[in-house]
């Protein structure tokens, strides 16, 4: 997919949570999370981490220099989920 | 990545490694292995005069538009656009192949409308292009997956004037 936009002028990232699979499709620009498939974008309610991948994404359409260059985001799952949790918290106390 | 980079990162650094080789076994055929890369495309202006598109695998599309196939044998490979502008209680998720427990309640774990809605008002990005794209990921021809469902959703993207696009393969 990635490619049918790039040979069209388009440049492309994207994100990735399975490294194998990225390793066989040689995608120009991608970038790695080690979050549970389906939650590329983070944990629900965490806005701020949603948005710091996205910004970490398109920042990556500045800066990748080579085809295939794979931008490891030092974020962990755990770590991820536990925000998540107290963010939820914290709204059910707000309600 | 380097061959060491294989051997020892990737195992331990994502929570379901073999992905790849497992799907691949039982669906042989099914998985694209490439061994080149394609040519950069050069980013013509800054994020904040670009208009972005994002293409997902999540399989979601408006509420009222034909759900996906999600039992197919060989896949669908048709998409849907997706609005820009949708609230996500417009839309809605078919596909059977990654686990929904989060986009269920904020859908934004997996197509992050809102976030992006929220980037472009604050001129992060330019603008968001009309619509955004989804299709499912289960499609078990991978050569006509290339072949037609990635040339329609490219010549699509391309006909509403992207820049760039922003893709999350669930």
């Amino acid at each position: 997919m990635q490619r049918a936009l790039e040979r069209r002028g388009i440049p492309t990232v994207s994100i990735t949570v399975a490294l194998d699979v990225t390793e066989h499709i040689k995608p120009p620009r991608a970038v790695f999370l080690p979050f549970m498939m389906g939650h590329h974008f983070g944990v629900t309610f965490h806005k701020e981490l949603q948005r710091r991948i996205i910004i970490e994404a398109l920042d990556f359409l500045t800066v990748a220099e080579q085809s295939g260059d794979v931008k490891m985001l030092p974020i962990k799952w755990s770590q991820a989920r536990q925000e998540g949790k107290l963010i939820e918290k914290q709204l059910r106390l707000k309600n | 990545m380097t061959e060491e980079f294989n051997k020892t990162e990737n195992k331990t650094k994502q929570l379901r490694p073999g992905l790849w080789q497992t799907v691949n076994e039982r669906y042989p055929g099914s998985m694209i292995t490439k061994s080149d890369y394609v040519t950069l495309a050069e980013l013509k202006k800054p994020l904040s005069e670009s208009r972005l598109t994002f293409v997902s695998t999540a399989g979601l599309q408006p509420k009222g538009s034909l759900p996906f196939d999600t039992v197919h044998p060989v896949g669908d490979y048709t998409f849907r656009r997706v609005p820009s502008n949708s609230k996500p209680s417009d839309l809605e998720i078919h596909q059977l192949k990654y686990p929904t427990f989060g986009a269920e309640r904020d859908l934004n774990v997996i197509f992050p409308i809102e976030r992006l809605q929220e980037l472009q008002t604050e001129g992060f990005i330019g603008e968001l292009a009309p619509n955004f794209f989804s299709f499912i990921g289960y499609n078990m021809d991978a050569e006509m997956l290339e072949r037609t469902l990635a040339e329609d959703i490219a010549e699509a993207v391309e006909a509403e004037g992207s820049d760039v696009a922003l893709l999350s393969p669930a």
